[in-house]
């Protein structure tokens, strides 16, 4: 970096405090490790640029499942018919009307869940939206041509079991539409919370008319505030305002940009460089993933640029998983010995450093033990060799450990640290798009490998028996209960606290679940990450959203005017 | 002539067609399941079932070949009704597009990188060269011969990183590169393919420049450049028309074969510029088990370099006809 | 890339002196500069890869040992001082985030870079000639086989086939791998040479007179015709490693490398890419070390080639 640069740098970041004050001042100076935005000048129009290393997997609603992608398609593309809060913190783990004028109404002990629809709403060409819709996409993610989506209403919508999609004429019986503004859900058993299940894109309305199969991914029909003007594959997607979407009927999405670009197939690096320097149009981009752990050694020197670091707690918990089908890992007692053995401080090293990681120490992130982690155990950081040795008694292990191969670092973290205690670790590194069908696969499950799990809404119910329960294992493509635990004890625990209509309650028993299984082992958390995302000089709005695993929140994001 | 071509033609035919086979095996035992690659996060086997019959896959191999195969040429209808015109070459099942459509989309970007960083490596590789022979045993020569020698020494993505470093980040002469079409605006094209070409060529360049020089060397030895000489002929018409002309020949073949492998892609110069060109495109497919895509661009990589190959047999057998009996 | 430079095939011509042809040509190479340049280099890298454990001892650090002091944690694991940490405790400085010797993973580094693209060289060189020597000797539909097989795999996108095929067998010794596969693709250039050199040869007196002689094909092949074809594939050979620890190098960066926390300097080279901004260091020590052998073994092969060949002077 030249001094130029700098200096540059410098004078802009004094021209946005002044310009801040000169606003009346209401808001605090921006900040970006208190979850504040980072820096608050809402304007309309200009365009935004998303800098992206990957095309987006899935943009139909009805497949769309995976953390950045599900925010920027439900923010941007289509509505729900509740959705959270856009805000940071606790206060956007919140649910408000979206498409529906209130959060619904229940009725037989929440078997049964009726919404109803807002006046004024329209699609991208004028079209109206109409209850049938949402039934019609909900129908989708049954379909066997649609398969990646959430499966939800697989899971919980009454006599479903035969049912294989819409896309041969097929109606589901236990969705109703009984006008255009109505909409009843008839549910297996009674789901409290179905109102944040609808939150899920597979809730959005898909116009039959539209219905272009496997296709419709590629061209989504908009009921957001923008829609798709062109969309390259892998190469770029440019979306421009959808003029039917109507702001007085949508409360969260601010829709600032008149234009938003994402540029897709980028070298992360690359991009993380295009931002620090933020010259030229990098200024109004932000990036779509991760700045690398090496691009933060150049960011966090730097307060000015580290200022433009968006680093919001991602609400996940990132675990060292075992199988515990097979020996050595189907005893306790080695489990715990790694559980002792491990640094979990060269872990957070690997992970970005203290600044970008937090050692966890229990299964459930703080954000859903009521703001404070439990420590079961105690052990050091660096961990307790001696107490592992002595767990091993006198034995030494040769195990082996499949890693992704982006988490190389964290696998050579582990490795060297077990090594302390005669646990040798043979790393096989599988590319990310294969890894999860690889622990998936319960005969070739490996000894230990690396697994992360993210709440899908703020709730111990979508973490815990979600990959604890024994009993949702399965022989292919397991996923969840990946160290196939199987504990009576815990499964009867769960359907205990599932059958709770105390909230708190509810989760306080989580909690002390989460203790229970800690002293068994099947996995050991290691990390509560914040998800580093770098945007440009002039950028506006930009937050870390704590539902969508901290990801940017696309319905404030705006750029400054020149 | 005709039976030699039609013969080449059939071999060429015959080479395409067994790496089509050999892939499609390769990735048929892969371990990864695109069926519940496809399905997500929580699926039940029944409907991996049901995804898995979706996509064909449940048939056996050779069956999924011979559709493949004969899909190439008479276009195929899948299973949910879609139409796969000729030439089909199947949907990929990371984004559902036709794949046909994905590599003449991002051949664009690969031509564009293999023609002008050609350009510019026959340009300076073919004239240090040249040079080089003309001024053999001198400083000049010395010292260009150990230039190339780096230069040929170091690998892609180091000297398209210090470029990066150099041109980018630090000097801010060039702007990060990011592909544009040509059609959409000629300069931004240029300016943003020029790192790009510059690393390739200054690679290819020193190959080339060695080559020619030992080429060159080689013939202005030759009895018919001293006959030529003491013609009286100037110095100029001696190097240009008989001395270059000859020491061509095989620099001309073997720029065939490199310009054929890469059209295929420049996978390692592609990914560090961030381009979307074919190398790009297989190796995305590669990493995320895209077997209609690995298909594919190994397909197409295979199609242009047999196709030069086949282009380089033909110079020479119209240039030397004992080819065609041997 | 597609060019593999083929040796000029004339006989070396003998001297007047009477000096041996071995000789003659390790006379002419002792008299080339570069050649020695070369040498020296090759010498040395050898040597290191030879004594890693040796000179791991000396300065205490096992290339797989992790040393959180000489990082800054806070800083997402930069090393502390300068020049990526260069201290009297780590000779060339330690790895960004684990902290682990350079020094040594290079040495180690320099040990697997050359194992593979030997090993490598060796399976594509043995290959190579004796199936060209089959192909060229026997002729017919040996050599129509043989031929064919050979234009199959130069058809062969090489590299985006090498990924392929390694992505897909993710268990395994990878440094076989990685020799088994760089080799397979690798021996039908030097088929290719030796198949034309074996035509040529076939019908000289020699071949001839041990045929006359009652000799079987196998001795042919291996006692009469290999001798003479030992100069072009001991060029090729020599220039072969250099491609190959190219490939390594290359498919290292393109993330199907040797396994973790072994170290390669293609798989250094590949980590480091990301940091050469903020530690150039760790960029630099295996960046040269990689330039220099390959620009090593470049020389001496050139140099072998025109001692052997010394009509085509370069």
């Amino acid at each position: 970096m030249s001094g130029t640069t700098r200096i540059a740098g410098g004078l802009l970041a004094a021209a946005l405090v002044i310009g801040l004050s000169g606003c009346g001042g209401a808001k605090e100076a921006p900040s970006a490790s208190d979850g504040k935005p980072v820096s608050d000048a809402p304007a309309k129009g200009g365009t935004l640029t998303v800098l992206s290393n990957q095309d987006f997997s899935h943009l139909d609603p009805t497949r769309n499942w995976t953390m950045p992608q599900m925010d920027f398609g439900i923010r941007l593309l289509y509505r729900t018919l509740t959705t959270f809060k856009s805000e940071p913190g606790a206060a956007g783990a919140e649910i408000v009307p979206d498409l529906a004028t209130d959060l619904g109404t229940s009725s037989e002990e929440g078997r049964v869940w009726k919404f109803t629809l807002k006046d004024g709403l329209k699609y991208e060409d004028g079209t109206p939206i109409v209850a049938d819709d949402i039934k019609y996409n909900v129908e989708r993610s049954f379909a066997p041509e649609l398969p990646g989506g959430p499966n939800y209403a697989q899971v919980y919508l009454a006599d479903a079991d035969k049912y294989k999609g819409p896309l041969k004429g097929a109606r589901l019986k236990s969705i109703e539409t009984p006008d255009d503004k109505t909409i009843i859900f008839k549910l297996k058993r009674p789901v409290a919370e179905f109102a944040f299940t609808v939150t899920l894109p597979t809730f959005a309305p898909v116009p039959k008319a539209k219905e272009a199969g496997a296709q419709y991914d590629n061209r989504p029909f908009s009921s957001g505030p923008y829609k798709i003007e062109t969309y390259d594959r892998g190469k770029e997607l440019v979306l421009v305002r959808n003029e039917h979407w109507d702001a007085a009927t949508d409360t969260v999405r601010k829709a600032y940009p008149d234009k938003i670009v994402v540029k897709q197939g980028l070298r992360q690096s690359v991009i993380d460089d295009r931002l620090i320097d933020s010259r030229g149009d990098d200024d109004t981009s932000i990036s779509y993933s991760d700045v690398t752990s090496a691009s933060l050694a150049k960011i966090l020197p730097k307060p000015d640029t580290k200022a433009r670091m968006v680093s919001e707690i991602s609400g996940c918990t990132d675990m060292i998983g075992f199988n515990t089908s097979k020996p050595p890992f189907n005893d306790p007692k080695m489990r715990q010995a790694v559980q002792f053995a491990l640094d979990k401080q060269a872990l957070q090293t690997a992970g970005g450093g203290p600044e970008m990681t937090e050692i966890a120490t229990a299964y459930l992130p703080p954000a859903l033990s009521g703001g404070q982690a439990q420590d079961v155990y105690g052990i050091p950081a660096t961990g307790d060799v001696e107490k592992a040795k002595a767990l091993l008694a006198g034995k030494t292990l040769d195990v082996g450990m499949t890693i992704s191969t982006g988490d190389k670092a964290i696998g050579e973290a582990a490795q060297s640290g077990l090594k302390r205690a005669g646990i040798n670790v043979t790393l096989s590194p599988v590319d990310p798009s294969v890894y999860y069908d690889t622990l998936g696969d319960t005969a070739k499950t490996p000894d230990m490998f690396t697994y992360g799990w993210c709440p899908d809404y703020p709730s111990g119910a979508t973490f815990l028996p979600m990959i604890f329960d024994g009993r949702t294992i399965v022989e292919k493509g397991n996923s969840g209960n990946v160290w196939q635990f199987k504990d009576e004890a815990v499964q009867a625990k769960i359907d205990e606290i599932q059958a709770m209509t105390d909230g708190e309650a509810a989760n306080k028993a989580w909690v002390e679940l989460d203790k229970q299984i800690m002293q068994a082992t099947p996995a050991i958390p290691f990390a509560w990450k914040k998800k580093p995302l770098l945007v440009g000089k002039g950028v506006t709005g930009a937050f870390g959203h704590p539902v969508w695993a901290g990801q940017l929140d696309y319905a404030t994001l705006g750029v400054k005017q020149k | 002539m005709i039976i030699y071509l039609s013969k080449r033609l059939a071999a060429a035919a015959g080479i395409l067609l067994v790496i089509c086979a050999v892939t499609f095996v390769i990735f048929y035992v892969v371990p990864s399941d695109p069926a519940l690659q496809a399905c997500g996060k929580t699926c039940t086997p029944e409907r991996v079932a049901e995804v898995r019959a979706q996509m064909g896959l449940d048939r056996p191999i050779w069956e999924q070949f011979g559709v493949y195969v004969v899909g190439i040429f008479a276009g195929r209808t899948l299973a949910a009704g879609v139409e796969c015109g000729f030439p089909c070459f199947g949907f990929s099942y990371q984004n559902s597009l036709p794949v046909w459509d994905l590599l003449v989309d991002r051949l664009g970007t690969s031509v564009s990188l293999a023609i002008g960083a050609a350009v510019l490596w026959l340009i300076v590789g073919l004239t240090v060269g040249v040079i080089s022979a003309l001024r053999q045993g001198t400083t000049l020569d010395r010292s260009l011969m150990i230039a190339t020698l780096t230069s040929a020494s170091l690998p892609v993505y180091f000297v398209a990183m210090l470029l990066l470093l150099f041109v980018v980040r630090v000097t801010e002469i060039l702007p990060y590169p990011a592909y544009v079409e040509l059609a959409e605006d000629p300069m931004a094209w240029a300016s943003n393919l020029i790192l790009p070409w510059v690393t390739l060529a200054a690679l290819y360049a020193a190959m080339y420049a060695r080559l020619s020089r030992a080429q060159m060397i080689e013939t202005m030895a030759e009895p018919y450049i001293r006959t030529a000489r003491a013609k009286g002929l100037p110095e100029r018409t001696v190097v240009v028309k008989h001395g270059m002309r000859a020491a061509m020949t095989p620099i001309v073949t073997i720029f065939g074969m490199d310009l054929g492998g890469l059209l295929a892609g420049a996978m390692i110069t592609e990914t560090v510029f961030g381009l979307p060109g074919i190398g790009r495109l297989a190796y995305d497919g590669i990493v995320k088990s895209d077997q209609p895509v690995i298909l594919g661009t190994t397909l197409l990589a295979a199609f242009f370099i047999v196709l030069a190959n086949l282009a380089v047999d033909l110079v020479y057998a119209v240039i030397d006809p004992r080819v065609r009996y041997s | 890339m597609t060019t593999v430079s083929t040796p000029a095939a004339s006989p070396v011509a003998p001297a007047a002196t009477g000096r041996s042809p071995s000789r003659v040509i390790w006379d002419r190479i002792r008299r080339d500069r570069a050649a020695k340049f070369g040498m020296v280099i090759i010498v040395l890298f050898v040597l290191i890869a030879v004594t890693a454990p040796l000179l791991t001892m000396i300065n205490g650090w096992s290339p797989y040992d992790f040393d959180p002091t000489a990082v800054d944690k806070r800083m997402a694991g930069v090393p502390k001082g300068i020049l990526g940490g260069i201290s009297a405790e780590h000779w060339l400085g330690v790895e960004p985030v684990s902290g682990r010797d350079i020094f040594s993973r290079v040495v180690y580094g320099a040990q697997i870079s050359l194992l593979i693209s030997v090993l490598a060289m060796i399976v594509s060189v043995a290959v190579g000639t004796v199936l060209g020597l089959l192909a060229g000797y026997f002729g017919g539909w040996v050599d129509a086989g043989i031929s064919r097989v050979m234009d199959l795999l130069m058809s062969f996108p090489s590299l985006i086939f090498m990924i392929a095929l390694i992505s897909v067998m993710p268990e395994g010794n990878r440094v076989l791998l990685l020799v088994a596969i760089m080799g397979g693709f690798g021996w039908p250039y030097i088929g290719r040479i030796v198949r034309g050199q074996a035509i040529t040869i076939k019908h000289r007196e020699y071949v001839d007179a041990a045929r006359v002689g009652g000799a079987m094909g196998a001795s042919i092949l291996f006692r009469e015709m290999l001798p003479n074809l030992t100069a072009p594939i001991l060029v090729y050979a020599t220039l072969a490693i250099p491609t190959n620890i190219g490939t390594e190098a290359a498919l290292s960066f393109l993330g199907v490398g040797v396994r973790p926390p072994t170290a390669s300097w293609g798989q250094m080279i590949q980590e480091s890419m990301l940091w050469y901004e903020v530690d150039p260091m760790y960029f630099l020590v295996p960046g040269t070390c990689l330039f220099l052998t390959v620009l090593a073994f470049t020389l001496f092969g050139d140099a072998l080639r025109d001692a052997i060949d010394p009509k085509g002077s370069r």
